[in-house]
């Protein structure tokens, strides 16, 4: 029952997600909205209960079938960007070889050097 | 004879069941073979299972909008599961607490450029506009990134290829550039592999230690959240 009434909690988040990005036309998702909720709603209460716990860490475990359905479709949609795959290919490569090496410039500017923890 | 076949295949497509149980079972047959192969870092288990659905899929003569149709049940779970990254989120608070200033300071700008490095690459080279809406949150979390493709006019599916081959890429790229710069600060490494690699580089940071793990869980989520906001809103200015 209690990952039953987590569950009810997390979909409890998820409409008030629903909610807030409809009463204040938010350019954000409901369910970043119900996830920032949730986290000022745990930071309020001050721990993390056993129902919200229970359903939680099963969903999380989860996530990476959940979007499978999603991922196939990349097999699928071969004909329709034709043309652009070289592009893609490039941006994504190159981007993220860029992003990386800046990521970790500033990172290594600006965290303290303190405790070497290794 | 094939026309049994198909019309048992059309029978069997006519709830989601079918689609649903193909996922499981592709899950499940991806994440023993990925631990079987060894954890390789190139190869991730959803990598593995979607190539092993997209093949049934294809031999089956089933079509990929049929399967999505059932297989969307499945991904109803993805909001409340997206809720559900609140909890590890507000365990890091502490964390966050403590090095809050060279946070503020790195992600920012480097959740910017993880996206616009490849949007402004793919624009000068000529993409067309639902590309480039797909490649913007490539660094980000699954259940976020869907989102913001919905709202930016993306492709989802491409949209999650891009993702897959970004976390791919950089923990590779973070790999090979920590060894020549010389590198080894957990919180640093973590930190990059969660902000470029979403869950795939977290999980690789996983395996650096705990320290390293936490702080991409952290990089994650705040990219997660960062990127939720900033994009739609770029976006709009640049009026896409």
């Amino acid at each position: 029952m209690s990952s039953v009434r987590g569950f009810l909690w997390l979909v409890g988040f998820l409409l008030l997600g629903e909610a807030l990005v409809w009463l204040l036309p938010l350019p954000v998702s409901p369910g970043v909205v119900g996830m920032l909720t949730m986290t000022l709603w745990l930071m309020l209460r001050g721990r993390v209960g056993e129902d919200i716990q229970a359903a939680s860490q099963p969903l999380i475990a989860v996530l990476a079938m959940l979007i499978m359905p999603g991922v196939v479709g990349v097999f699928f949609v071969t004909d329709e960007f034709a043309g652009q795959w070289l592009i893609i290919g490039v941006a994504l490569v190159l981007g993220t070889l860029l992003s990386v090496a800046t990521t970790l410039w500033l990172m290594q500017r600006f965290m303290p050097k303190a405790d070497p923890g290794e | 004879m094939s026309d049994g076949l198909a019309g048992l295949r059309a029978e069997l497509l006519s709830t989601p069941m079918l689609a649903i149980g193909l996922t499981l079972a592709a899950f499940l047959t991806g994440s023993r073979l990925f631990v079987r192969l060894g954890r390789p870092g190139w190869c991730p288990a959803v990598l593995i299972a979607a190539m092993m659905l997209a093949a049934t899929l294809a031999i089956t003569g089933i079509d990929y909008d049929d399967y999505r149709a059932g297989a969307g049940w499945l991904m109803l779970l993805l909001g409340p599961a997206t809720v559900a990254l609140g909890v590890p989120l507000y365990q890091q608070l502490p964390r966050i607490r403590e090095l809050w200033r060279p946070i503020l300071y790195t992600l920012p700008p480097a959740a910017m450029l993880a996206s616009l490095y490849s949007v402004g690459l793919a624009w000068l080279l000529g993409a067309s506009p639902d590309v480039l809406a797909s490649l913007a949150p490539k660094s980000v979390t699954a259940p976020i990134a869907i989102g913001i493709t919905e709202q930016l006019g993306g492709v989802i599916p491409l949209m999650m290829g891009g993702l897959l081959i970004t976390g791919v890429m950089a923990t590779a790229f973070v790999g090979l550039l920590s060894r020549q710069l010389g590198i080894r600060d957990e919180r640093i490494l973590g930190f990059v592999l969660g902000v470029n690699g979403h869950v795939i580089g977290t999980v690789r940071a996983f395996e650096h230690g705990a320290t390293a793990g936490a702080f991409a869980s952290l990089g994650m989520s705040l990219t997660g959240i960062f990127s939720a906001l900033f994009l739609p809103l770029a976006w709009r200015l640049v009026g896409l």
